[in-house]
Order: structure tokens, then sequence, then C-alpha cells
């Protein structure tokens, strides 16, 4: 069975508490105080991202698992959704350094490299779904 | 397999093993880099013999079990796969060409036939890659690990001043457990300079160099400074012809010159007394 | 929230216990820089010892915090800055590079006090 928890996301404190549930689950289910960090720093990118562009939406946070050959592998799988107007260049907000919000520049692109899997679905006008998964090694 | 076949093969097993034993003499110059034992070879090739004949009449699980066992001793043995392959490829031209010799199957039945034993012979040869594969898996997960335990100590050497030898192939994985060993070894021992010695790095490409940077910055945000040492001429040379900029921290060429530099830094010397 | 300032003899001392939310962040940057300009302060050490997370916005935020005390006269040290939070930094390619660190308070206040001197 998979452990799941939903944070809305319309204030700034809607960051801290999804980034909160996001360390708890992390330290649950095995990953080391690096991997803690990349998880909950991951998820505060992508609930600030809601909270500036979109205003509202939820952060998903659960544990998945997938079966190889070699055996089973737990992982801890990230859902950011809103409703926010959408992603016009995908392409662009993944570049390093580019930003609308006057920030780093490094949000995005610096979720996808402290994740393991990434993929980003949005459509203009509708809203943005944005998929993150971290594996326990 | 068509019950003609089996029989003829059955009939005529003393002549088909000696001549595949025969043949076999070949497959052994073959196959082996070095000599193996005249005796050792044909007691293999009886057992081998043996496999093969006893597949035809055996109860498929124990034919797979006695396959299994086969495998595990050549493995053990550190056999190449190519022995069992050619071996296999040498049983099916002799019972062809025994088949082809003899009159016992009606020529119209003949592709029939070599379909079949095409057949057996290639889920014997599968059976066993499979085998092969399978083991040849676990023993690279178990170097992975024993190559992960392996990763890089800090090694404390002065006050403040630590070393860390940096041994064989750098890839991907090992460049973030040695990161983590090396930022936690640093506050363990309140580090203010670490000695990155790459003596033992057989290559330094973009890759490796830039896990090296990204180590070196995580040192300094956690409060410590990196020098790199150990680098050797051709090293060096392909840092600079891959364009590779180390500028941002120091690099010495021997441990030795690195600990004085760290020593400075820590603002003391070493003298003769 | 607010994150306490402390002060002594010349420099600024700041342990953050907490991870920052937003809101902690900037209004930490205004009080150091009013402080700052009220003590008339020659250094600043930051300590973030207990300090779990660093995302994109703090690291600007902080980051900020350095240049605009630089600006003012004081010269600010980092200390304390997890492993787990130096790689996550790194692994966003966030390095930082104009913020000078110590591994921790002590070794942070010498830092200060060397480049003073200097």
């Amino acid at each position: 069975m998979s452990v799941q928890s939903s944070v809305e996301v319309h204030t700034e404190w809607g960051i801290v508490s999804a980034r909160q549930a996001g360390r708890n689950l992390a330290k649950e289910i095995g990953f080391g105080s690096v991997d803690q960090a990349r998880v909950t720093t991951a998820i505060s990118e992508l609930a600030r991202n809601i909270y500036l562009y979109a205003e509202k939406g939820e952060i998903i946070i659960e544990t998945i698992e997938q079966y190889h050959s070699s055996g089973a592998k737990k992982g801890i799988k990230i859902t950011a959704k809103d409703r926010g107007p959408g992603i016009k260049n995908i392409r662009e907000v993944m570049e390093d350094g580019f930003t609308t919000s006057g920030g780093l520049g490094a949000g995005l692109p610096g979720v996808k490299r402290l994740m393991d899997d990434f993929d980003i679905d949005s459509v203009v006008g509708e809203g943005t779904v944005i998929t993150a998964v971290k594996w326990l090694r | 397999m068509h019950a003609a076949v089996l029989e003829m093969i059955y009939n005529q097993r003393n002549e088909i093993k000696e001549n595949w034993s025969e043949k076999m003499t070949l497959v052994r110059n073959d196959v082996f880099k070095e000599k193996v034992p005249k005796t050792l070879f044909q007691d293999t090739n009886e057992e081998f013999a043996a496999l093969i004949f006893n597949s035809f009449d055996a109860e498929l699980e124990d034919g797979r079990a006695f396959l299994r066992s086969f495998a595990e001793k050549l493995i053990r043995m550190g056999w190449p796969l190519s022995y069992f392959t050619k071996g296999m490829q040498t049983f099916r031209r002799v019972v062809l060409e025994s088949i082809s010799s003899g009159s016992e199957i009606p020529s119209k039945k003949m592709y029939e036939t070599f379909y079949e034993i095409e057949e057996w012979v290639d889920e014997m040869v599968n059976q066993l890659v499979d085998e092969y594969s399978g083991s040849w898996e676990t023993t690279l997960h178990q170097q992975r690990l024993a190559l992960k335990e392996l990763s890089a100590p800090l090694i404390p050497v002065f006050d403040n001043i630590s070393v860390m030898p940096l041994i064989g192939t750098i890839d991907t994985e090992r460049a973030k457990l040695i990161m983590e060993n090396l930022l936690d070894g640093i506050i363990e021992h309140r580090s203010q300079v670490v000695l990155i010695d790459i003596t033992g790095v057989p290559v330094v490409d973009t890759m490796v160099a830039h896990h090296i940077i990204q180590a070196s910055e995580a040192v300094r945000l956690v409060g410590a400074e990196c020098i790199l040492v150990g680098i050797r001429p051709e090293i060096a040379q392909t840092i600079v012809n891959l364009g590779i900029d180390l500028g941002k921290f120091p690099t010495k060429s021997s441990l030795r010159k690195g600990i004085e530099t760290g020593m400075e830094l820590t603002k003391r010397q070493i003298i003769n007394v | 929230m607010r994150i306490p300032i402390l002060k002594l003899q010349q420099y600024l001392l700041i342990s953050v216990q907490v991870d920052l939310d937003d809101q902690t962040a900037l209004q930490f940057q205004e009080d150091l820089l009013n402080k700052i300009h009220q003590e008339g302060s020659a250094g600043v050490v930051i300590d973030l010892t207990s300090v779990e997370m660093i995302d994109s916005f703090i690291a600007k935020v902080l980051g900020d915090v350095v240049e605009m005390s630089n600006l003012m006269g004081a010269r600010v040290v980092m200390t304390g800055i997890q492993p787990a939070v130096a790689i996550t930094l790194i692994d966003m390619g966030i390095i930082l590079d104009d913020v000078p660190t110590a591994l921790d308070l002590e070794q942070g206040l010498e830092k200060l006090q060397q480049e003073l001197e200097e």
C-alpha cells in the first residue's frame, strides 16, 4: 500500500507544510540525510512555483514501488498540480538561469537534477502537472 | 523430439559420442588460451556428453537441474561460455552428419528432423546462456558493492588537515558517495583543509573533473578548502587538452607540497629541530 | 517569526535555528541590514548548523544579504552549512561563490578577524 499525503498550497505556509510532509515521508521510508534534503528541496521549489505562478494548487507526496528482475525498489513520488496559466515554453523554463521571478533560475532544472525521474505536463490556460521521483538507493 | 530421430541417435550413440569427442579436441585449441589438463578436459567432455544424452530421456525438470549444475561447474572452473556453445554446435554437426549418411530417415522427413535438432540445440544453449549471464550479473552486483565499500576514506593527518586518496575509476554513483564521505568527514574531524589525492585515478576526463569540481565547491560551502594533489603529467595534459578549468582551486603536484600549502593556509609550518 | 541577531563587540552573530520560510528569510534580511546600520558593525557571522534545507529562493536571499551587507561595509561569513544542504545546493547548480564560509561559529569569527586585519 502506498502512503500518500496531499498538501494544499495557496499561502507561503503551504510551502512549509508540503516540505515537512515530504521530509517526514522520506525519513520514514529510509532515505539518507542527503536524499532527504534533496526531496525536501525539490518539494519546496515545486510548491513555490505553484504559489508564485498559479496562486493555488496541491502537492501530492506518495511512496511508490517498482518491480524488476533484480528485485523491487522503493521511491518517493512528488506530484505538483495547479490550474494556473500553464507554461508556454517548457524548454525555456528548463534552462539554467532562466527566471521570471527574479530568483536564481535554478528552480525547475534544479528539481530535475535533485530527483531521478522528472516530467512536466502543461497546457497554456489550463494548468500544469509536474511529477518527480526519487528512488531509494 | 521425433521418435525415429531419438532412436537413430540412441542406436548410434557410441559412434556419435566418439566422433564428437574427437572434434572437441579442436574446440579445445580454439576456446582456451591456456593449456587445460588433458584428463580434466576429457572428464568434462564425458560429463557434457552424459548431459546431452540424458536430456533426451530425462524429465524436463530433471534435465534443467542437470544442466544448471553443469553450468555452475563450468562457471566455477572459469571456463568460457564458448566451450559449451561450440560443444553443442559440434554435437549438432555430428548428429546431422550421421543422419544424412544413414538411410533411416526418409528424405522427405529430413527437413523436419533438421528443424527439430536445431530447436533442441537452441533450447540447451539458451538455458545455459541464461545461467551464465545470471551468474555474471550477480558477480557484477557484488563487485559494485565491493567497490562502494572501497570508496575513499578521509584521513586526518594534522589538526584541521585531512587527506582523501581517490583510487580507481570514478563514476557518477561513486562520485556521489565520495562527496558524502568527504563532507561528513570534514565535519567530524573539523578539517579546514582537505587534500584530494588523485594519484590513483587512472583517467581524468570531463566527467571526472566535473565531479571533482563539484566536490570542491561543496567542500567550500561547508566551510573548508580543497587542494587537488597528485596530478601526474598525463593527467595535466588531458585536463588542459579537454579545456577543463580547474583554476578555481589550488592544485599541487604531490601530497607533500599539498600538505605544505595546507599548513600555510592554517598558519603553520614544518621546521627542523 | 523573527530570527534573533546578537551583538558581540564589533560583530553581529546570528544562529538560524529553524528551516527558513520565505517571509522569515526576507524579514531577517531587513532586520540584519537595519542592525548593521544601527551598530556600524564590521562583520557578521550567520550560522546555519541547524538548517536542514536551503532551496533556490532562500539561497538567493542569503546571497543577497551578503552582497548588501558588503555594500554597507560589513563582511559576512556563513558557517555550519550541513553536508546534505551543501550537496543539494551543488546539485541545483547554486555555488554561492561570493560567500565566504567557515566550519563553525568559532572559525567563522577567526576568519572575520583575519579578513578585517588584512
